[in-house]
Formats: C-alpha cells, structure tokens, sequence
C-alpha cells in the first residue's frame, strides 16, 4: 500500500500544530504524511489523489468544513473526513451535504485526541468511507498487482488480441481488460470504444464489484436497474453501457487484479456457458501476464515479439 | 476487527449466539413477520444491564416506542445508558427522555444522522464500562427507500468502521426478501458477520450466525423475554 496522506486543517495554529503532532505520534507505527493548512483554499490546494484522510474543523476563515468534504468527493473520492471541531453538531446544518458523508469528534469530548487517532488509523486502513466494498485481502491484492511489470515488451499487443477474441464471440462493441489498483481502473487492453476512455476513479467502476465475486465471474443484464449501478446509469449508458460481463483475472496465488470484460448497448441475459467462455479467456490472458513477466524476468526474449 | 484480549460482547440465555469479538457488526437479517428486529433491540439493549453503553438509530419506531419495547424485550433495561438517533420524523416537541434522544428530520440526511450518532456515540462512551457501546440500527431497509445503495453502504461502512474503531458492537438489520441478493450481498460487506433470523413454531424463532468463527451456524431456537 502507499504511504497514508492526511491533512489537518485548522485555522487555530496551536490546535492544528498540536493535531497533527497527536496523529504523527500515535499512528508513528504507519509513518504517514501528515500535512497541514489553515483555510479552506489552503486545504484544497494540498488536496491529492492519494489523500487518504482529512481531518477539519468545521468553521474555517474561507469556508466550512463540509465545502472541503465536496471539494475531498473531486479530488480523492475514497478519503475520509473527520470532522474534529469545537462546533456544536446541533447547529451544524447536514442537509447541504446529502449523499457525502463527515465523521464527527468533538474537540471538547473527554477523549478526543484518543478516539480521533484511533478513528484516523480504521478510516486510512479499512478505507472506511468509500462508497464500494473491498475484498478481504486487498493488501495482498494490490501488491500482487504491483508485482507484474505491464508494461512488458508485447504484451499489450497479446492481451489486445484477447479482447478481440472477446468482442468478436459475444458480438460486442466494446471489450477491455481493467486492472484495479489501489484508487482507480486502469484500462491494460481494449477493444473498440473503450481506446478513448480515460482511467476512472474506483467508485466509479463496475468492476471494482467484480473483483468481489467468490466464483470470479460477474454479470449485469442492465445497469438501469441493478442496485449497485442504477445511480450512475446515465454516465454509463453514455459510455455505451447497458449490459455487463466480467471475469477475473487471477493470478497463481489465487489473488485477483482485475476483470476481462464486456459491454453491450442493450439489456442483455447471459448463459453459463457465456460465463465459461469469458472465465476461459481471463485465464488466457492471465497466463500471458505471468508469462511475459517471467520471460522478463529471465530476460531470455523468448516471449518477447 | 480490533486485536486484543478485551473480552467480547455477551448475550442473555436464551439467544444462541457466543460472544462477539469487540469492535464486530452483524447484520441482522429476516423477514419483516419474524422477530428480527426485536432480537437485534434486545442484543443490543441487555448491555446496561452491565454498565454498557446502548444506542439506537431507529428509522420507522419513535424513541417513545422504542424505549417501551426495550423495556419490554430485557425489563432490566437501563434507559439511563441509552441513546436514540429518533429519524421516524415524529417531531420531538418537548418530551423528556431518560435516554438521551436527538431526531432528525428525514432519512435521506445519512449525514445528520451519522452526525448525531457520533455524538451520542462520544457521550455513552464516557460513561460506559470499559467504553463498551452496542449499538442497533434498525433498519437499513427503511433508509434504503430514501438514499442509493452505494449511499446506503457507504453510511453502513463508515458507522461500522466507528463501531471497530471504538471497540463496540454493532447490529444492522435489514429484511432480505424486500432486497434482491445483489444488495444484501452489498450490505453485508459492510459488515463482519450475519445472524439470519427465521419463524418457528414453539420458539420466538430461529437464527444461524454465518461469518464468524467460533460460531456454530446450525439453526437453534431463540427465546426473547
């Protein structure tokens, strides 16, 4: 995993000094980056991807504490954010922050300092306010991932192939293999429309659900009327998506770093032989991973085109 | 879950289920005829009995209700160690409690009333043996109608990484025959284990535990007060 990015922001020197050497002290054992502002639109300057928690009063010079929780939604979608502040909840108004949500650790409370570094150390761990579930070995997961070299010689062109292969038996526009990382979908291989998509944020991602799936197979007839999905129906349909398919790609281990998928414009059921199929060639392209990866590992060149 | 040797969360004779590892959430699933969301009340409410911390975020019942029925389910119910989220959107007025009680105006706010449970949260905290709080939300199945799933579950993560973080119990229930699998599946992620309630003849019910160890997850009888 990276390194913890957490941002304590406070307009109150001493307070934010003395929150931010608590947080480095307690959580020494994770050895964050512990970085700090006064105002709203110092915070949202020190925002970054890799922010994984911030830590607020509510009330600051430029702003509130609930403007940086929309700002944190932009920038790093999978951070947490504590509200630590001196404000009286009652009085705080939460229905300008529907479908976002704060911690809240009053400054006041007989144990804050302690519960709010307890508090930091389960959200930066358990990514305790993302919005998708996380498979129980996520830490292995994504260190298996970043075990491979993807970016060796040829192996692009082989998985693309694989993709064809995909688009062409389920009569497809679009087809691609995705790799999850950490915080986002990354596309490794593709077929069709899919060559002028960008990375996507993990929330956003079908397949960050179908990393989940104990038989490593995932189907969606319509993404308008699955629970998971229905509230993001409209990017997707955009995208061309309507209907789903993905199978996972898993390594020796039994480690998952991501689906070979397909996507239909239209509602689609799909049978288990369908299934079957789109299992068969993620294990064909997982085998071209560990190949390509241990032929440059020996740098023979054998598997090299 | 939290490491550690604390010992964990106990239940009264009766209900078939050993005791929790500090810091757990279940969720607590049957269907709305059974006694599921009375057996989560009562194995979150016997607690004060022993100087533990109780609250409740209570979406359809009032806390004049939900008082009555915990008093009800375990009469050595301790109010006093009790706190409500009330967000049945009943206004409040001017009653009294003696648990401490803070509503919230609508169901689709998971801001507000995650806001306010956290603040109840602190407060019981202080007082409680050892900083041990249950807490029983009941039921994600009314929020559901008010928020998304992603929304849903994102509220449930973050109120179940607060239970862990502060070493309590949570117990989450949700009615899965009103949910296609797809969100209990969702939901239960959210969570470190399931207690599944069904009907019986002879008994309050029956329930299995699934996805704790040391548990047996065979169908045994339950009985509530």
């Amino acid at each position: 995993m990276s390194t913890y990015r957490i941002l304590c922001v406070d307009p109150d020197d001493a307070d934010r000094a003395e929150t931010a050497a608590r947080i480095r002290s307690d959580l020494a054992d994770l050895d964050p980056v512990v970085e700090t502002a006064g105002s709203l639109a110092d915070a949202e300057a020190a925002l970054t991807p890799e922010t994984a928690a911030i830590v607020t009063e509510y009330t600051l010079p430029d702003g509130t504490g609930f403007d940086l929780v929309r700002s944190t939604e932009d920038v790093c979608p999978d951070a947490g954010v504590v509200l630590y502040t001196d404000t009286d909840p009652e009085t705080i108004d939460t229905s300008e922050l529907r479908g976002a949500l704060a911690e809240y650790v009053g400054k006041g409370s007989v144990f804050g300092a302690d519960r709010l570094t307890q508090l930091i150390r389960t959200t930066v761990e358990s990514r305790a306010q993302a919005s998708y579930p996380l498979p129980q070995n996520e830490t292995e997961r994504v260190a298996a991932l970043q075990s491979y070299d993807l970016d060796a010689p040829g192996l692009s062109a082989s998985l693309n192939r694989v993709t064809d292969l995909a688009a062409e038996h389920f009569d497809v526009d679009i087809a691609s293999i995705n790799i999850i990382s950490e915080h986002s979908q990354e596309f490794l291989a593709c077929y069709g429309a899919t060559q002028e998509w960008e990375s996507m944020d993990r929330e956003d991602s079908i397949c960050t659900f179908t990393i989940l799936e104990d038989d490593d197979v995932m189907t969606v007839e319509d993404v308008t009327t699955d629970p998971r999905f229905e509230s993001r129906s409209e990017d997707l349909l955009e995208m061309g998506i309507q209907a789903y398919m993905g199978a996972n790609l898993v390594t020796e281990a039994g480690l998952v770093i991501g689906p070979l998928c397909i996507y239909d414009d239209r509602p689609r059921e799909f049978s288990s032989a369908d299934e079957a199929y789109l299992k068969a060639l993620a294990a064909l392209a997982m085998d071209l991973i560990e190949l390509y990866n241990r032929a440059d590992a020996e740098d023979s060149g054998e598997w090299q085109r | 879950m939290s490491p550690g040797p604390e010992p964990g969360y106990e239940f009264p004779e009766g209900i078939p289920i050993d005791a929790v590892p500090v810091g757990s959430t279940l969720l607590v699933t049957g269907p709305a005829l059974s006694r599921t969301e009375d057996l989560a009340l009562s194995l979150a409410a016997c607690g004060t009995e022993s100087q533990e911390g109780a609250l409740f975020i209570s979406t359809n019942t009032t806390a004049e209700r939900l008082l009555e029925t915990c008093r009800q389910l375990q009469p050595s119910f301790d109010a006093a160690r009790a706190g409500i989220v009330d967000c049945s959107g009943q206004d409040l007025g001017r009653a009294r409690f003696e648990a401490q009680v803070k509503s919230i105006s609508t169901q689709s706010d998971l801001t507000g009333i995650g806001m306010k449970f956290s603040s109840l949260y602190e407060s019981l905290y202080a007082d409680a043996r050892d900083g041990r709080v249950r807490t029983g939300l009941a039921s994600l199945s009314s929020l559901s109608m008010y928020v998304d799933l992603r929304s849903l579950f994102q509220f449930a993560q973050t109120l179940s990484g607060r239970i862990d973080s502060a070493g309590g119990l949570g117990l989450f229930t949700l009615d899965p025959t009103t949910h296609d699998t797809k969100t209990v599946n969702t939901l239960g992620q959210a969570a470190d284990g399931r207690v599944e309630v069904r009907e019986a003849d002879g008994a309050d019910g029956e329930l299995r535990v699934r996805g704790l160890p040391a548990q047996s997850s065979d169908w045994r009888p339950f009985s509530l007060s």
